[in-house]
């Protein structure tokens, strides 16, 4: 699964999550093949991008991630401010989609 | 090596065979110290691929109208001319940035997209601006890498192999950082203060004596960028945020947190943008 911007979307590309309005109701549902006519009513729409089937390298767990994010800090983790930045940078992935 | 000696080196850095021949153009260009828009858009359209990377990088996450600037003069209307100044040595030392060091064009676009988001959430006037400093921040490694290649080869090596942070494998070698060189270089390029010092700074940001915000900002989102594992600048760990930092950016974990998700949403975006064709 990869973010596409819409511009750059073309027909025959798989969505790999379903498109949802502000109100969260679903407008294009996952797996559809997007056509022309889609993408166009995309461009119109307050989104810049949406997810699509394929690589951009394989999509990681959160728990990943956060191991990942653990190994970057370890040498600086006790100094000031540092515990802050982790664990903000730990709820933003928590809370990410997917 | 001398460090008087190593920056009148560095400063020559523009009559290298190896440098871009776009770079040594608009080099000539840049450092005009009166330079009009038009003149700065008439040098830009005689060149077709400066133009359609100039168009890339204004509609790219760094900005945040993707999609939206569909010609040269608008982008230079929106964007204004110190900014394009700065975007345009952006572009053309992207594959020097590439051949220093992998991941290090990402580095920097990543640090580009932090300093404008952080710039906006403290109020500032040209967010545009602040990602300049953002993009060029580590100007020094490229000019670095340009003028010394299998030193600086060895360096990065050093850093790798025995887990020090870049800045203290580059005082090892050349006694200098790449902060010096970058300083440098923006004074001999005539970049304007507020791009200067933030170059210069942004690892000792308690210096800065004119932009310390700018600087701050730069300094925080250079951190926040290696935090979120985004491009490689060098380094496998994040440094640590230099204590003077906190109180002038002043941010409560509720802001940085604003903060650190709109970075995350915009990096999807300009992972999109980086693997387009050009």
């Amino acid at each position: 699964m990869k973010r596409v911007l819409i511009d750059r979307l073309k027909p025959g590309m798989k969505l790999a999550k379903p498109v949802v309005n502000d109100a969260g109701m679903i407008l294009i549902g996952e797996g559809t093949l997007l056509t022309g006519t889609h993408i166009n009513r995309l461009e119109n729409m307050s989104i810049s991008s949406v997810f699509v089937e394929g690589t951009s390298g394989p999509a990681k767990t959160k728990e990943e991630l956060i191991a990942e994010l653990d190994a970057r800090f370890r040498k600086t983790e006790d100094e000031p401010y540092m515990s802050t930045l982790k664990r903000i940078m730990k709820e933003v992935i928590e809370g990410m989609n997917g | 090596m001398d460090a008087r000696d190593i920056r009148s080196q560095i400063e020559t850095v523009d009559t290298l065979p190896t440098i871009p021949s776009i770079l040594r153009k608009l080099l000539a260009v840049i450092e005009k110290p009166k330079i009009s828009i038009n003149e700065i858009g008439s040098f830009i359209a005689n060149d077709p691929v400066l133009t359609s990377r100039v168009l890339k990088v204004v509609n790219s996450p760094i900005y945040g109208f993707p999609g939206r600037i569909s010609s040269l003069n608008q982008a230079l209307i929106l964007l204004g001319l110190n900014v394009v100044r700065g975007m345009l040595l952006g572009v053309s030392v992207f594959e020097a940035m590439q051949k220093t060091m992998v991941g290090l064009w990402e580095h920097s676009l990543g640090c580009a997209i932090a300093s404008r988001i952080i710039a906006k959430k403290k109020g500032l006037k040209e967010p545009e601006e602040i990602s300049i400093a953002g993009l060029l921040h580590d100007i020094g490694k490229v000019v670095m890498g340009l003028k010394f290649p299998d030193e600086y080869a060895l360096a990065v090596g050093d850093a790798q192999k025995s887990e020090v942070f870049m800045i203290d494998a580059e005082r090892k070698h050349f006694n200098i950082t790449h902060a010096d060189a970058g300083g440098w270089i923006s004074l001999k390029w005539n970049f304007p203060q507020n791009l200067v010092e933030p170059i210069e700074y942004h690892h000792k940001p308690h210096l800065s004596k004119n932009v310390p915000l700018q600087t701050a900002i730069v300094h925080f989102a250079d951190i926040m960028t290696r935090a979120a594992g985004f491009g490689f600048s060098g380094d496998n760990f994040v440094p640590a945020v230099h204590p003077s930092v906190w109180p002038v950016l002043g941010l409560s974990d509720a802001e940085l947190k604003e903060i650190i998700q709109e970075f995350e949403e915009s990096l999807g975006q300009a992972e999109d943008f980086l693997l387009s064709d050009e």
